[in-house]
């Protein structure tokens, strides 16, 4: 617009010219194109300076300044792309084929790229001082004759936008030639520097560190103290400190130096991102694989150190600069443009607060990435890694990626925990590890639903789930040989340890204050997280329940109940004293848990313990005084006194082991007195002894030694049949104790495995030859075979449990189950699937009752299909004929 | 180790199963009665589930269980050989005092069995006691195809025929039609 309207004028002037002014003015101009040559390209000299504003004067008293700005600026450019930017880029020539080589071994060519660097930047910003001095000339020269002008402002503009369109030029003129290996180059430039002032840092770091004691100031105060100190003379760190801001004025004169050159984005995006690969490797150099400290306050207190150490220093330095260099403020990114904090005042400026809360965001989600990457290792020490927990809550509250941690958790335990190889008892143990530390990281449970349904869809395909729960919560290691909790407490008790301890807290601030405390939840309510399914519940309502989540795992408590059943009974039946205050302590806390009702059984269980102690101590009594008297009892060397019974109701009892077995005959006589003595003082009830089993302790005299055991009742009736015959064939052997043959050798091992009976093929193709090992020499030569029989020990414990196991127990139900399915089906021709799981549920109450789901139903029925006792068509089951 | 028997004499009974029993029927009769009768029925049932009789069954109908279907099959060397009969089994509220009322569904050409399917058997009627049960009653009329009573017939054409037992055999397989489902 201005250049047409100047055209124009120049159109008028130019016809009311004469043939005088003509000529001066062809030569004003070519002294004026001569002059401009010889400043820009010939000797510089400045003495042609005043030929030069001559020329310039004279075209403008013939009103041709835009003319001469003109032919000046293109001049200028054409001077500047000739010979200055080739110049320029021919120092980083070199590099263009190392940049590639340069990201492997950086640091190699720092110190060059350092001093290649400020070569060029200083040469290069000596011709544009000088250009700039020739544009000054120039502006001077237009602007003198106008002086005089009411108009003042106009020049004004036209200079700002003459050094504007000089500056436009110099940025276009690089960025058109930019070598695409420049912004990589700056890149290391600031790594390099920034490693080194870190290093400076750290060291200074270090020496406050030391100092902290003294002064007790916290860490943040002590952030932003500092920036302060930087003019304050300490005599200890006078050194270091003068080194560092040589340093950083250095740089700052680089980026000054680019900024002139209009890289100033370049120049941000190089430092910036060598800021965050720095910070991004001290992230990972401080959190590392060690997950027992805390490392959030550590890298913020580096950031504060550090980047913004640098960044404020830097700005301070840009800030001060910029004083007498305005015309390129306009260019800034708003970033790093503001003026900045002043040595002395407190306040960091604006920009370097953006900063920080972009650094401590990028430290936050790197960390974040970090722990989440490495979560499965850190819950599994859970209890230990517990600082690296909460340094990833304290991140997630920051970035609020909590759905990151979901998947990769989840992808991370499908593939690493949910396999064949882990054992149901690390998978649970992960569980509940799980459960605790992801409650720390988020108390309502959200995300722990969604990271605990991948585990127990998967236990719940074990089948050794149900068993593992139960040792897990009852016994004392808490089911881990290696347990990372403190040993000897169930996992029960802690759990009902921290109940113990939510209860008293919500006690304490409880009773009186009930209004107060409705309003306070009701202002702290939150909505759920994004991720909560709505289907579960509100967080108000969800309380974190280890117990509960495990129980889930199972689907119903009564199974857990069942199975604790059978252990107790397995443990109970095995005690060879009354000592039962553990097993209350335990059937108490599932109690609480699980209510009474459903611990009933347990219950009477104990209570048989409890008074099978008290008939004992009273048969015993009665029965001594007879025996006293009589004492026929004692020859035999064994009399009741060595006797103790358990006697319990089977009703309530899981179903036993039943195998037939003959004691020796004393025992025997002994059992059947106690029998009678029971029956005088309990009429009408009648003892019925479970002979194989209970423990028996004996002792095995030889000639040489004399050896304790305590044993099944079993292995005690084979090895008394060996007090008057010391050698059996198995066949009669096995009449003998009134056991199969099989069931004989298999528990004969465990004497051949002591040494104590050897074992040699016999005269029938399967009769053994059982011989009894009187003195030690035959033992020892025995020795060889104790190996393999081990082994065979390890198999025998099967049938060593005393109580049928709970899959014996499924197995019996599904046999009921079986026939019932078969019998409707026999009367009613043809049944749909949930008609059968009606049936059931109406007529087999059995003990105990029909409790499947119609999925396990299923699932039975399939099987009974498959062993073509069933025929499935069209949805409907037939029996198969 | 060792059992007591009768122990559960004097220890609370577990909450009674008949929580989940189908509702009774009748309700003219004491609770505690029906409890009783529902009792014996499902331990019957249970009876008769475990002891595998082969060629025998019976089950509560939908949800009553005071309505009973019975299946028998006609014993191995007798003319009912390969023929299966169902059965309908009512059991009135005071079983086991009276016995049920049980009448074939499929048609039976048999002495003792009338067209409407009416059995006459003399445990059904006055000899009954509560001694017998779902299991020995289906026995019963398993025996009886095989062994009909002659001197009191209800269908008089199959007391003619029984004495010459191809002929009958026929009569059986031409007017046998299988229950349907």
């Amino acid at each position: 617009m201005e250049e047409s309207t100047s055209m124009y004028c120049n159109l008028g002037i130019l016809e009311k010219l004469n043939d005088e002014s003509v000529q001066e003015i062809i030569e004003s101009y070519n002294g004026f194109c001569a002059t401009t040559n010889s400043l820009l390209n010939g000797g510089r000299d400045i003495a042609v300076g005043k030929e030069f504003v001559t020329h310039v004067r004279s075209l403008c008293k013939h009103g041709l300044q835009s003319l001469a700005h003109d032919h000046f600026l293109r001049s200028l450019e054409e001077t500047f792309e000739r010979t200055f930017v080739s110049k320029f880029w021919r120092h980083f020539d070199v590099y263009s084929k190392v940049a590639v080589l340069e990201k492997n071994k950086p640091l190699i060519y720092d110190d060059e790229v350092h001093e290649v660097l400020c070569k060029a930047l200083e040469e290069i910003c000596m011709e544009i001082q000088y250009q700039e001095k020739c544009l000054f000339m120039l502006v001077h020269a237009i602007e003198s004759p106008r002086d005089c002008s009411p108009e003042g402002k106009p020049i004004l503009d036209s200079e700002v936008q003459l050094f504007a369109k000089y500056q436009l030029m110099v940025s276009s003129v690089l960025m058109a030639s930019l070598p695409p290996h420049f912004p990589e180059m700056l890149y290391w430039y600031f790594k390099g520097r920034l490693e080194e002032l870190s290093t400076i840092m750290d060291g200074e770091l270090e020496d406050e560190n030391d100092s902290q004691d003294k002064d007790d100031m916290d860490l943040d105060e002590k952030g932003k103290q500092r920036t302060g100190e930087m003019d304050i003379d300490q005599s200890n760190n006078h050194g270091k400190f003068s080194e560092k801001s040589k340093l950083v004025k250095h740089i700052g004169k680089v980026v000054h130096d680019l900024r002139t050159l209009g890289f100033t984005s370049m120049t941000e995006n190089a430092y910036a991102s060598a800021i965050f690969s720095l910070l991004k490797a001290k992230v990972h150099n401080l959190a590392g694989e060690d997950y027992r400290s805390s490392v959030l306050e550590p890298i913020k207190t580096w950031i504060q150190a550090v980047p913004l150490q640098f960044l404020n220093a830097l700005l301070a330095y840009l800030g001060e600069s910029e004083s007498y260099d305005s015309p390129t403020a306009g260019l800034k990114l708003p970033l790093a443009s503001r003026p900045l904090c002043c040595p002395g005042t407190h306040n960091p400026s604006e920009g370097l607060v953006r900063w920080r809360l972009r650094l401590e965001y990028f430290a936050y989600e790197t960390l974040q990435d970090l722990r989440i990457a490495k979560l499965f290792e850190i819950i599994v020490d859970y209890p230990e890694s517990s600082p690296a927990i909460e340094d990833l809550k304290q991140c997630l509250e920051y970035t609020g990626q909590h759905s990151k941690l979901v998947e990769s958790f989840i992808s991370a335990l499908k593939y690493r925990l949910l396999t064949a190889g882990a054992s149901t008892n690390d998978i649970l143990h992960q569980y509940v590890s799980t459960i605790k530390a992801l409650r720390t990281i988020d108390p309502t449970g959200v995300f722990l639903e969604a990271v605990g349904e991948p585990i127990r869809d998967y236990l719940r395909g074990r089948k050794d789930t149900i068993k593992c729960i139960v040792t897990m919560l009852t016994d004392g290691t808490g089911g881990n040989p290696n347990g990372s909790g403190n040993a000897g407490d169930s996992l029960l008790e802690e759990l009902n340890r921290d109940e113990e301890n939510q209860e008293n807290i919500g006690v304490d601030d409880g009773f009186n204050i009930d209004d107060k405390q409705a309003w306070i939840n009701a202002v702290c309510w939150e909505p759920d997280p994004v991720e909560a399914d709505p289907l579960k519940g509100s967080r108000n309502r969800r309380k974190v329940d280890i117990l509960g989540m495990i129980v889930g795992i199972i689907g119903s408590k009564d199974q857990l109940v069942n199975e604790y059943r059978v252990m107790l009974a397995d443990k109970l039946l095995n005690k060879s004293d009354y000592e039962i205050d553990s097993e209350i302590r335990t059937l108490e806390l599932l109690k609480i848990h699980f209510g009474e009702s459903s611990m009933q059984r347990c219950e009477i269980m104990l209570n048989d313990l409890i008074d099978s102690k008290r008939t004992n101590a009273n048969i015993k009594a009665t029965i001594e005084k007879q025996s006293l008297a009589g004492s026929e009892l004692g020859e035999e060397g064994v009399s009741l006194g060595l006797l103790d019974a358990t006697i319990i109701s089977s009703n309530f009892w899981p179903p036993m082991q039943d195998e037939a077995l003959i004691v020796p005959g004393h025992i025997d006589q002994l059992l059947a007195d106690y029998a009678k003595r029971f029956n005088e003082i309990k009429t009408p009830r009648k003892l019925l002894w479970k002979k194989n089993l209970g423990t028996v302790k004996l002792e095995l005299q030889f000639d040489d030694r004399a050896m304790q055991f305590t044993v099944a009742p079993i292995h005690a009736a084979i090895i008394m049949q060996f007090q008057d015959q010391t050698s059996w064939t198995s066949k009669n052997l096995a009449a003998a104790v009134g056991v199969p043959v099989d069931v004989l050798s298999r528990r004969i091992n465990f004497w051949i495995s002591k040494g104590i009976i050897k074992e040699s093929v016999g005269t029938g193709s399967n009769d053994h030859l059982y011989n009894l090992v009187e003195s030690m020499v035959d033992s020892s030569k025995n020795g060889d075979n104790t190996g393999s029989c081990e082994e065979l020990l390890g198999g025998d414990e099967d049938g060593e449990r005393s109580v049928a196991s709970v899959e014996d127990q499924i197995r019996n139900e599904m046999t009921v189950y079986e026939k019932f399915i078969l019998g409707m089906l026999t009367n009613f021709g043809s049944m749909a699937l949930d008609r059968i799981h009606n049936t059931l549920k109406m007529f087999c109450v059995a003990d105990p009752p029909y409790d499947k789901s119609l999925q396990q139903l299923q699932s039975f029925l399939s099987g009974l299909v498959s062993e073509e006792k069933l025929e499935l068509r069209d949805g409907m089951y037939f029996l198969k004929k | 180790m060792a059992t007591v028997n009768g122990y559960q004499g004097n220890t609370p009974v577990a909450a009674s199963t008949t929580a989940t029993a189908p509702k009774q029927p009748v309700n003219t009769l004491k609770t505690v009665d029906t409890q009783s009768v529902l009792k014996r029925l499902q331990s019957e049932l249970m009876a008769l589930m475990m002891s595998g009789d082969s060629g025998i069954s019976a089950f509560p109908e939908e949800d009553n269980i005071f309505c009973w279907k019975g299946t028998i099959q006609g014993s191995k060397d007798t003319v009912f050989e390969g023929t299966e009969y169902r059965l309908s089994l009512s059991f009135p509220n005071d079983y086991p005092f009276k016995p049920p009322k049980v009448k074939f569904e499929t048609g039976c050409f048999h002495p003792n069995v009338d067209i409407y399917g009416n059995i006459c058997l003399d445990i059904l009627q006055d000899k009954w006691s509560s001694a017998y049960d779902v299991r020995t009653i289906l026995l019963s009329i398993q025996s009886l195809l095989g062994e009909p009573n002659i001197s009191s017939p209800l269908n008089s054409q199959a007391a003619q025929l029984w004495s010459n037992q191809e002929e009958y055999r026929k009569m059986v397989e031409k007017l046998y039609k299988p229950p349907s489902a």
